[in-house]
């Protein structure tokens, strides 16, 4: 039987020891890539030559910068130096020295509690008695087990049986000292330093048969791996016997550019509202309070006008109200109803609360100025835009975030018609299941809160309120039939598609995230 | 929002069922309200001035108390334990926020009594005088409405009910206490008639509610801790309103706190309550709403004279008001086919009163619906009456063409030129710090940005005005990484553009390279390849900027007429933002958004 030469060199190897072989391995000293060593081999097992033999290894793959977080740099071992200055500090305090260390305070609190070098007391950050003893030098267990695994020259000079090999095996921890049990639970939670996957490993062992059969083979003439331009082009290809691959193996990611997983939900969502036959729009993200207010019949002492929850502008301090006749009819329903069969809300309209600069806190602000420029039925607009909060930052909160706002001006616009399009919008998000509790803004009624069935959490999630426009906002603006209106946030859908608990990933631009989180949809 | 937690044992007792907590929630979520999931609570019990408190078993004990500034060594004692339904409070619907209240709600909801719910008011046997010092400036407090109510014995649990109703009252309709207040006091301890003046801050001494030492109004507002709360309401008046009963015995000290010696404890049965305030309308509708809610909860309310100067008033006036509305205004409005004989039954299931013809109706509410302003507000009630999960969902069936906004179509055209170019697109916030998106890049912050007044993050006070820190701040969080490492945004500097005018917004795309053979050459090859698959040309010139090295960047000027910025950055900028390779980086404005 004739053999191609590397092949021939494989089965040599294989007849010169009576031990095992390790499929890599072979691989490797034969000069052969791993997935035609794996073709050889198969080949041999299925002629009866050799028996292969499986084992299934844990394989513990560090990341890149794993050991130069690990030698100096772990998040609670850089903040424990500047607790230990004070003894303890307020959480908010923690916040703003972590943010110039450019620290998570939740890994902080996480690890330092976990390795017991500091505590939460009520609202303060106390260092431990451990804590305090912690130096640049002292190293304690887990952090020289996660230095020993991280670092792979390390381990060239500790364990010769590995041969140079840069990869380590869960089972070749004992060895070295260290509990492989205790790893797999440091690293449960603490997947950035190092991963554990499973690898196969494969065993071949001659046979007697094999041992007969390979001493008459001889080497076959021309074998390849790769085709040249010039093999092709002389036509030398026709005696050219190209190698078999093993086309089972799994093969390595590539890096991809991608599009960012929040731009591409906004993207969907714009998507799904412009197949619907929806117009866009914008409005300026510092906004004058009259549009994202006074124009939706918010009471000026309405507590979501408070310095607590909206960003006021220092500058510019004020903006331009719109014609002094839409501003007084707006005055008027304020006050008293105007003409719009309202009572109104019966107190003093001040123009100058109406000035107030503030970072639109909801694109209805976008959407109301829409209605106002053209008030003519039949209009259906959409917007996607940032919307701000006075809020600290934190997993759950961010300061801003994304709305769909969107409108539908029609002479036989009602409730019903408002819910089943924003159920149409869900379904193309791929949401199947939503539903509707009633619910309050001062600028809807009825107004309702959309939620949407999570099959994989099975639970429902509320993401948005909706209503029909009161009369109190659209009569001013020169607008008689009834207008549906819903503001629909997207971070949290965004969270639910990407299985992510902390908010800030998304605005946080890890490139390991952005590489290993899947698009999907 | 405040969060309350209603009894579910109580609220059943109210309404003679014994639906499940869960049965609960599900309800009154029908209903409109926030509902949230069923707790535990744990009830604990000041030593010092004996006023119960409740918490989330879950949470801890207290030690210091909130009424009379109580603090202790140890835990509060716990004096019992209750399942309560949670639920969010609607500022607008105030009628909600106590058992009384909800179980007059759920009543009609299930049907166990419907209807416009009646309220007899006693005639008036005591008598309010109301001073005219109230009317003036430096004492300003001018309106007062008054109530006797009745009712059975007080328990700990009932009293509890009524401090958690008065302070959420204070919240919704008072505006913490500045629009209108509400004291609450023991009649048996009072003497009537009852005089509102008021005083000089240190003429009168009275005992504060907790507190068996007597003190002056204006001590009170430095060492009582609801004097110390609710200070900045009296700061600016001269004499301060003050409720005293024919013998001088001090009621209270509006709206900061009542005497201890007329306050209400276990076993009071008629209560005393009198609302004051800036506004006639949230004082009677604070009124209004508390007494209603008590009457649920088995009170029976008497009037009160109130004696202005030169005029006389009796409150309570509970009357229901009345609207009119148009069976087929409300048909076309909530988009389902709504029968005059279901309409009728829905109001009343709402607690609402119905009389006319088909299509007019009158509708009576009663009067602590203050949220009624339109005949909307009625068409909501019966939206919710008929179920939401009933409605028969459609969609509008005329014809539009969508059309998307030219700022995202050039967008999107640029976000594919750079995925195609190996770049990550990134999403970084609009909100920031001088510190990132000036000094750090060695730039003086200049009169062209936004700038934030009141933000709780005090040093994210700058909007952006360049895409610039978002892509620094990436090159940072991933310094560590293999490089080279490419980064674009895509997003809206916001342009400040003087006095009183709206700022300007510009869809720009930013780019950056991070590597050891990056540099200008790499960056221009980027902006040229966009420009000519955007199939835009321009003109550079060099530029000088602090930002970038000298001699190696440019500005450009599009044919469009917009600018582009590209470089190498300083290196003082690499050590500021913690990288270790040179960084090209380049931003062009695509289109005009705002």
């Amino acid at each position: 039987m004739q053999v191609r030469e590397d092949q021939h060199r494989l089965f040599q190897l294989l007849c010169q020891s009576k031990q095992p072989w390790d499929v890599q391995e072979l691989a490797q000293q034969a000069g052969m890539d791993q997935p035609m060593a794996m073709g050889t081999v198969t080949f041999a097992q299925h002629e009866g030559w050799v028996t292969v033999s499986e084992i299934e290894r844990l394989e513990l793959i560090a990341s890149d910068d794993a050991n130069a977080r690990v030698c100096s740099e772990l998040p609670e071992r850089q903040f424990i130096y500047v607790l230990q200055k004070y003894g303890k500090m307020a959480l908010q305090e923690v916040a703003q020295e972590a943010q110039k260390l450019g620290l998570q305070v939740n890994e902080i609190i996480k690890w330092g509690t976990q390795r017991g070098w500091l505590q939460k007391q009520g609202r303060e950050l106390v260092v431990s008695e451990a804590g305090k003893k912690i130096t640049p030098q002292l190293h304690d267990d887990d952090e020289k087990m996660f230095r020993l695994i991280c670092d792979a020259n390390w381990r060239k000079e500790k364990l010769p049986e590995a041969k140079g090999e840069a990869r380590i095996f869960l089972d070749q921890l004992p060895a070295l000292g260290i509990d492989p049990e205790r790893v797999r639970e440091l690293l449960k939670n603490r997947a950035e330093l190092a991963k554990i996957k499973s690898r196969t490993q494969r065993k071949v062992t001659l046979t007697d048969k094999g041992r007969a059969a390979i001493a008459s083979l001889s080497v076959a003439c021309e074998e390849k791996n790769q085709l040249t331009s010039e093999d092709i082009l002389s036509g030398n290809w026709k005696k050219i016997s190209l190698r078999p691959y093993d086309v089972t193996l799994a093969a390595e990611l590539k890096h991809v550019s991608k599009i960012h997983p929040l731009q591409k939900i906004i993207q969907e969502a714009r998507q799904a509202f412009l197949q619907m036959g929806f117009t866009e729009v914008v409005s300026p993200q510092a906004e004058v309070s009259f549009w994202d207010f006074d124009a939706l019949f918010q009471p000026q002492d309405h507590p979501s006008r408070d310095m607590q929850d909206t960003f006021y502008l220092k500058r510019p301090k004020e903006g331009p109200l719109p014609d002094a006749g839409l501003v007084e009819k707006v005055r008027q329903t304020h006050q008293n109803g105007g003409t719009t069969g309202s009572a109104g809300w019966g107190y003093q309209w001040k123009p100058q609360e109406a000035r107030k600069m503030v970072m639109r806190t909801h694109t209805t602000a976008t959407t109301v100025r829409a209605l106002a420029a053209d008030p003519k039925p039949p209009r259906k607009v959409f917007c996607v835009g940032r919307v701000f909060r006075n809020e600290t930052i934190d997993f759950k909160h961010l300061p801003e975030f994304h709305q769909v706002d969107g409108i539908i001006i029609d002479n036989s616009a009602s409730f019903c018609a408002l819910l089943g399009t924003l159920r149409e919008f869900y379904r193309k998000m791929g949401f199947s299941e939503v539903k509707f509790k009633p619910s309050f803004f001062p600028y809807t009624e009825p107004s309702a809160d959309v939620l949407v069935w999570m099959p994989q959490k099975k639970t429902w999630l509320e993401f948005g309120g909706c209503g029909v426009f009161r009369p109190e906002v659209t009569e001013p603006l020169g607008c008689t039939v009834p207008v549906l209106a819903w503001g629909l946030g997207l971070e949290r859908l965004a969270m639910m598609r990407y299985d992510l608990n902390d908010i800030r990933v998304l605005y946080g631009s890890d490139l390991d995230w952005l590489q290993e989180v899947s698009l999907c949809q | 929002m405040p969060v309350i937690g209603i009894s579910v044992k109580y609220l059943n007792a109210l309404l003679k069922t014994s639906l499940s907590p869960e049965e609960l929630t599900e309800t009154l979520g029908q209903l409109g309200c926030d509902a949230d999931e069923p707790a535990d609570i744990a009830i604990y019990e000041c030593p010092q001035c004996r006023v119960p408190s409740e918490k989330l078993s879950q949470e801890e004990a207290p030690r210091r108390c909130v009424i009379c500034g109580h603090e202790a060594e140890s835990d509060f004692p716990s004096i019992g334990s209750d399942k309560v339904v949670r639920l969010d409070l609607l500022p607008a619907r105030s009628d909600l926020f106590d058992p009384g209240g909800l179980s007059r709600a759920l009543k009609g909801y299930l049907e166990i009594e419907t209807g416009l719910p009646h309220y007899h008011v006693e005639t008036p046997e005591i008598r309010v005088e109301v001073s005219p010092d109230l009317s003036l400036p430096q004492s300003y407090r001018p309106f007062i409405a008054c109530a006797v109510v009745t009712m059975p014995p007080l328990d700990g649990l009932l009293l509890r009910v009524l401090m958690k109703l008065q302070e959420n009252l204070h919240w919704g309709i008072g505006r913490n206490r500045k629009l209108s207040s509400i004291g609450v006091y023991d009649l048996d301890t009072i003497t009537p008639p009852i005089f509102y003046g008021a005083a000089s801050p240190t003429a009168t001494t009275f005992c504060p509610l907790g507190l068996s030492k007597p003190m002056t109004a204006a001590e009170i507002l430095e060492k009582h801790p609801k004097g110390i709360a609710y200070a900045h309401l009296l700061k600016p008046l001269s004499a301060y309103p003050l409720l005293r009963d024919s013998r001088g015995q001090v009621l209270s000290l509006p709206p900061i706190i009542n005497s201890n010696e007329t306050k209400v404890r276990i076993g009071t049965t008629r209560l005393f309550i009198d609302v004051t305030g800036i506004t006639q309308s949230d004082v009677d509708k604070s009124l209004n709403t508390f007494i209603t809610s008590l009457s649920e909860m088995g009170g029976h309310v008497q009037a009160v004279i109130v004696r202005h100067q030169d005029s006389e008033k009796i409150t309570p006036d509970l009357e229901a008001k009345e609207i009119q509305i148009h069976l087929d205004k409300a048909h076309k409005w909530l988009g389902f086919d709504l029968k005059a004989s279901d309409l009728v039954r829905y109001l009343e299931r709402m607690r609402l009163g119905a009389h006319g013809r088909s299509p007019v109706y009158y509708v009576k509410y009663p009067v602590y619906r203050a949220d009624i302003k339109h005949e909307v507000d009625i068409f909501e009630d019966i939206a919710i009456a008929h179920g939401f999960a009933n409605l028969p969902l459609h969609m509008v069936s005329t014809m539009t063409v969508g059309e998307e906004r030219a700022e995202e179509k050039v967008s999107q055209t640029a976000r594919q030129i750079m995925l195609g170019m190996g770049f990550d697109e990134i999403v970084s916030l609009t909100l920031t710090t001088e510190q990132n998106h000036f000094t750090k890049l060695r730039l003086t912050p200049g009169q062209e940005h936004v700038m934030l007044l009141n933000s709780k993050l005090s040093d994210y006070n700058v909007v952006r005005c360049h895409l610039w820190t978002g892509l620094m701040e990436s090159l940072n969080k991933n310094r560590r990484k293999a490089v080279p490492q490419k980064f674009f945004e895509l997003g809206n500097a916001i342009i400040y553009s003087g006095e009183e005018k709206i700022p300007r917004e510009e869809r720009r795309l930013a780019f950056c390279i991070i590597g050891p053979d990056t540099g200008y050459a790499e960056a221009r090859a980027v902006i040229d390849t966009l420009l000519k698959d955007l199939r835009k040309s321009g003109q550079y010139k060099p530029l000088e900027h602090p930002t970038f090295i000298g001699g190696r960047a440019a500005e450009l000027t599009t044919s469009d007429g917009y600018k582009a910025y590209l470089g190498e950055l300083h290196p003082e900028i690499l050590e500021n933002f913690g990288l270790g390779f040179p960084v090209a980086l380049g931003e062009l404005t695509l289109a005009q958004a705002i």
